[in-house]
């Protein structure tokens, strides 16, 4: 459905947009995700049309967006950051100025207004004056102009920014609804929100794609999980400990290289064994045999937030590899441990 | 052309529904009624020439001429550019073009009501018992729509430069008082600058197609497609103005 092959946007010494390649199916809701600047509401743009890309192709529904600019309009339903609607309009006005513009018959116009006010749930509002209503219902008109024409492909650039929980909620949900029908692509900072409509994110940090994949894909790709692991200092050695570890991580069925550090933390021992997949069973077994005085075995998988900003302050010095780099939220508690590589 | 026609009906609506449009037309057909009167009161009951003075030899018709038309194409697009209305326009299936002409067309259709005030006047006259000139009077009024136009457009040159409607309204008017006053000056400066003003000025000349056609009741179709062009110009220029100013957001 849509098909972006090197596109790259300049701004004069600028560089908004990089060699960004993606392609999306039919009927998939992908995330744009990416710091302020990082160039999503460019590459949103340039999908509908507004802005031409200074290099590369992109194509929607099998039309060219530059030469065949106006039928990519057609099967886009575009609702621009900040929501620009004429704000003197009402409701219904503003629906049926975006079915002139798309030239839609009057009985189709009357049947979508309606259905497409039902479906953001202002029907009891299609007389209320734009500029009146809050912000939420402002982006739920949005979303009914966007949808009013039926368009195959939605656009969604930052639709709940500035929303307060309440209103965010309803925005997520209806989004999700939305997309059973649609070919979605939603660009958002709020990296939950995203979370939870999109099926697919696309990572763009200072206008390059730095990871595309489902959420469990970007985390078995990108790592950063870890088993914690809390013995009884009477217990055990922390050399003992560590090399014991080492040992049944460099047995076990690892995708990636894992790392073990090891520190004291009063009477017991801490340990945190980086890998990618949870050998909790296989220490547990360790510790059984050993002895040790267990307190604590517990599996931790990054959220989006912390992979994307491991992403973010890494990706300028370490290129596509960041499994190295620690997650945000340790950075700073790493001090004093002890480092050991595992396995081979 | 469906989008073309939904932005002309939404600007013409819109514009109808502005307070600011409602003030410059009732002190516009104030003005010109006031002045109406005055000038058959002078005149002695020269009714010809009464309306050749209000639309076309009178100080009030070109104060209005260069002020209104900038203040009504003000925010066209500016402001939308600045609201990010125009990026919804221009992401529906509708040509820079179309927008730019669609908004335009709206302002002169403003002005053209305006405007319609004066054979007002002389249809009044009519029943009083005294009949003007009404080919004259059609024709003024014809000069006075295409003079609009003209300005119109330059105004929504303005407005596509600018990103505030005041300073859009401002350049408007600089444009305006420029175009008027270049015939006047642009001899004066010599050398090849000077010779190039005096031959854009020579091919630019507001009211000396304006005199020598519409004022006099002989219409020339050249006088007509001279304003067209030049309109047509200054809304090509707009356009391009606004495709540029849209590969810089």
């Amino acid at each position: 459905m849509i098909d972006v092959k090197n596109i790259t946007r300049r701004f004069g010494a600028l560089t908004a947009v990089n060699d960004l390649t993606f392609q999306v199916g039919r009927g998939e809701v992908v995330g744009f995700l990416g710091l302020n600047g990082a160039g999503k509401s460019t590459t949103m743009r340039m999908l509908t049309g507004y802005l031409p890309a200074t290099s590369g192709s992109i194509q929607i529904a099998g039309h060219d967006v530059l030469t065949e600019s106006l039928q990519v309009r057609r099967s886009i339903g575009y609702l621009a950051e900040g929501v620009p609607l004429y704000r003197e309009h009402r409701v219904s006005e503003m629906l049926a100025f975006q079915g002139r513009l798309f030239g839609m018959k009057r009985a189709d116009f009357r049947r979508r207004s309606a259905e497409v006010l039902d479906r953001v749930g202002l029907s009891d509002r299609s007389r209320s004056l734009v500029g009146k209503l809050s912000k939420g219902m402002r982006q739920r008109v949005g979303i009914a102009v966007a949808l009013l024409h039926e368009p195959d492909v939605l656009i969604l650039d930052e639709p709940t920014s500035g929303l307060d929980p309440l209103q965010r909620v309803g925005v997520r949900k209806l989004i999700s609804e939305l997309a059973e029908e649609h070919t979605v692509m939603i660009s958002s900072h709020i990296l939950p929100e995203i979370e939870a409509v999109a099926g697919r994110l696309i990572l763009l940090h200072q206008g390059a794609k730095v990871a595309d994949g489902t959420k469990s894909e970007l985390l078995a790709k990108l790592g950063g999980s870890h088993l914690k692991v809390l013995v009884a200092a009477s217990s055990v050695h922390p050399r003992q400990l560590k090399e014991a570890l080492k040992r049944a991580l460099s047995s076990s069925d690892q995708k990636r290289e894992g790392a073990v550090f090891v520190r004291e933390a009063g009477d017991s021992i801490e340990a945190t064994v980086r890998v990618d997949k949870n050998p909790a069973a296989a220490v547990g077994l360790l510790a059984s045999a050993h002895d040790w005085i267990l307190r604590e075995l517990s599996w931790h998988e990054p959220n989006l937030e912390q992979l994307f900003g491991r992403l973010a302050t890494g990706v300028a010095e370490n290129g596509l590899d960041v499994a190295t780099i620690a997650p945000a939220s340790e950075v700073g508690t790493m001090g004093g441990m002890e480092e050991t590589e595992a396995g081979a | 052309m469906s989008g073309f026609w939904a932005i002309l009906r939404r600007e013409v609506i819109g514009l109808f529904l502005t307070p600011l449009a409602w003030v410059l037309l009732v002190a516009a057909v104030s003005l010109n009624g006031f002045l109406c009167v005055a000038a058959l009161m002078q005149s002695g009951g020269d009714v010809d020439g009464a309306f050749n003075f209000l639309l076309g030899t009178g100080g009030a018709y070109w104060m209005l001429m260069i002020t209104l038309p900038p203040l009504l194409t003000m925010r066209s697009i500016s402001e939308e550019l600045k609201g990010g209305q125009l990026e919804f326009l221009l992401t529906a299936p509708v040509t820079d073009g179309a927008v730019v002409l669609g908004k335009h067309l709206a302002v002169v259709l403003f002005l053209a009501v305006l405007w319609a005030a004066i054979p007002m006047y002389g249809l009044i006259l009519e029943l009083q018992g005294v009949s003007p000139d009404w080919g004259q009077m059609g024709l003024g009024y014809l000069g006075a729509v295409l003079v609009s136009a003209l300005f119109a457009a330059l105004g929504m040159v303005a407005s596509a430069l600018s990103s505030t409607p005041l300073l859009a309204a401002f350049l408007g008017f600089i444009f305006n008082i420029a175009i008027l006053i270049l015939p006047m000056g642009a001899g004066a400066l010599g050398g090849t600058i000077g010779g190039l003003l005096k031959a854009l000025a020579d091919k630019l000349n507001v009211l000396l197609h304006l005199q020598t056609s519409f004022m006099r009741g002989a219409l020339d179709s050249a006088d007509i497609i001279f304003f067209v062009a030049w309109t047509g110009l200054f809304l090509f220029a707009a356009t391009r103005i606004v495709e540029g100013r849209r590969m810089w957001s």
